[in-house]
């Protein structure tokens, strides 16, 4: 169409002969709406839309009317030429297009409004065809498993986090055994609700029974605090605020039964064998400790030592300080 | 926009705000650190290995687990009370955390995990750096 226009305007400049003469010829393959129609309107062969279009009237005729009026005219056709490739403000396709951008910076593209609307949180915007890249790009994310830790929990099958995590799924209660910088500080029984690779636990519904550790000279003679020993300590801390000789029985008792329990509470943690033979060890120490209330009313004079009990609705647990878990039998 | 690997300075702009590090987001979002995150503003207590413990409201936790804790009520073990208007503990040191009864725990890990999720995809969905490249056309 380009072509069209500055073909038309070359009547109104000069030519010259030779360059027409030679030119001529080729015109009309230049043109290829043009029709060499001989005779008709002047005006139908001098219009560059008809199907009359006779170039080498138009050329040579002063009346021609140029369709586009501000169109570009050149003096020949090599200055055509010449423009045409580039010539000193050489058209190259990348300068066409840096110009271009250039005259369009102060305006806004709808185009760029729309790539922005797509970045948008919660702004659902149509995909504009060329935002193909990035539509793509979108698809391979959404494709691509999120992980974080919830869904890292299940991944854990097979492994001792498996175990725990199917603790979480079936609602199983748990018994943590908490640490002290040596030794056991007590335990937390309650529902796991989340966990992660570093043990650390958010847990529901938590019993905690502890004592704090003792420091100095009775560190240093106390016997390893054990699960068994705990509760027997705390069983007689209460039966010597009632003073009740059953209760030691009792004591005897609970504590024989929590040997099954830290038996069936090896979930491939190495420290429970350590654990393991100390309750052994308190099978026999229990009934001792249970004919000397002497030395249970000296701990109890004392005022730390002591075994504590509390609830907690909601604890989360540093995973540093968990000893072992200790799944609940059904 | 933001650099990587930035050390742990809190954006300040409230207690919502996700941390500007993408190393921290990142430990954040795959461990349970995520949790006590989602408890900045809350008031809870906090559990010391030394057998202390701090009650006050959550200013800032970051990805490892260190907390900032305002209008505190510092307890030792002795059961000596003391009034501190900040304190700073390092995540080594914590024991237990205490979550408030009213917070539900799946959903404040879920909103926690959506909101790191939004800053993600908005800093690199083709947004900020790929908008001027002529390759856009």
């Amino acid at each position: 169409m380009e072509e069209r226009e500055r073909k038309s305007a070359k009547p109104d400049s000069k030519e010259t002969a030779t360059s027409s003469c030679s030119r001529t010829p080729s015109v009309p393959e230049r043109e290829p709406e043009a029709d060499d129609a001989a005779g008709d309107d002047d005006a139908d062969k001098t219009d560059v839309c008809s199907d009359k279009f006779d170039p080498l009237l138009a050329l040579y005729s002063p009346t021609v009317q140029v369709p586009f009026p501000n169109v570009k005219c050149f003096n020949n056709v090599s200055a055509y030429e010449s423009f045409l490739r580039g010539g000193r403000g050489r058209a190259k396709p990348e300068n066409v297009e840096k110009r271009r951008l250039k005259a369009m910076k102060g305006v806004a593209d709808p185009e760029r409004i729309e790539r922005l609307k797509k970045l948008m949180v919660n702004n659902p915007t149509p995909q504009s065809e060329e935002g193909e890249s990035s539509g793509t790009a979108r698809r391979r994310r959404q494709q691509k498993p999120k992980k974080n830790v919830l869904t890292r929990m299940p991944l854990c099958k097979g492994s001792p986090l498996g175990e725990l995590y199917r603790c979480v799924e079936e609602r199983i209660r748990v018994k943590v055994h908490i640490r002290t910088f040596k030794g056991l500080r007590g335990v937390c029984s309650g529902f796991v609700v989340a966990f992660d690779k570093f043990w650390n636990m958010a847990m529901v519904d938590v019993d905690e029974t502890y004592r704090e550790p003792l420091l100095g000279e009775a560190f240093y003679h106390e016997k390893a605090l054990t699960i068994s020993r705990l509760f027997e300590k705390l069983k007689l801390q209460e039966s010597s605020a009632g003073e009740e000789p059953e209760k030691k029985h009792e004591a005897r008792e609970t504590a024989t039964k929590q040997q099954p329990a830290d038996c069936t509470s090896e979930r491939g943690h190495s420290r429970t064998a350590s654990k393991l033979s100390d309750s052994v060890k308190t099978k026999h120490k229990v009934s001792v400790k249970a004919q000397g209330p002497e030395v249970c009313q000296k701990k109890d004079s004392q005022t730390y030592g002591k075994v504590h009990t509390r609830h907690i609705n909601q604890l989360f647990i540093r995973g540093e300080n968990v000893l072992l878990v200790n799944p609940q039998p059904l | 926009m933001e650099s990587q690997g930035n050390e742990p300075q809190p954006s300040g702009h409230g207690p919502a705000e996700v941390t500007s590090s993408l190393r921290e987001r990142t430990i954040a979002e795959n461990s349970m650190v995520i949790l006590l995150q989602g408890l900045q503003g809350q008031v809870t207590t906090v559990d010391l290995k030394n057998e202390s413990t701090a009650r006050g409201r959550v200013v800032n936790v970051d990805a490892f687990m260190n907390i900032r804790l305002k209008d505190v009520l510092y307890r030792d073990r002795k059961a000596q009370l003391t009034r501190l208007q900040e304190l700073f503990i390092t995540g080594r040191n914590v024991r237990y955390v205490h979550i408030p009864d009213h917070i539900d725990i799946m959903k404040t890990i879920e909103s926690q995990l959506a909101k790191i999720h939004r800053v993600r995809n908005f800093a690199s969905q083709g947004g900020g750096r790929k908008e001027y490249t002529k390759k856009t056309k």
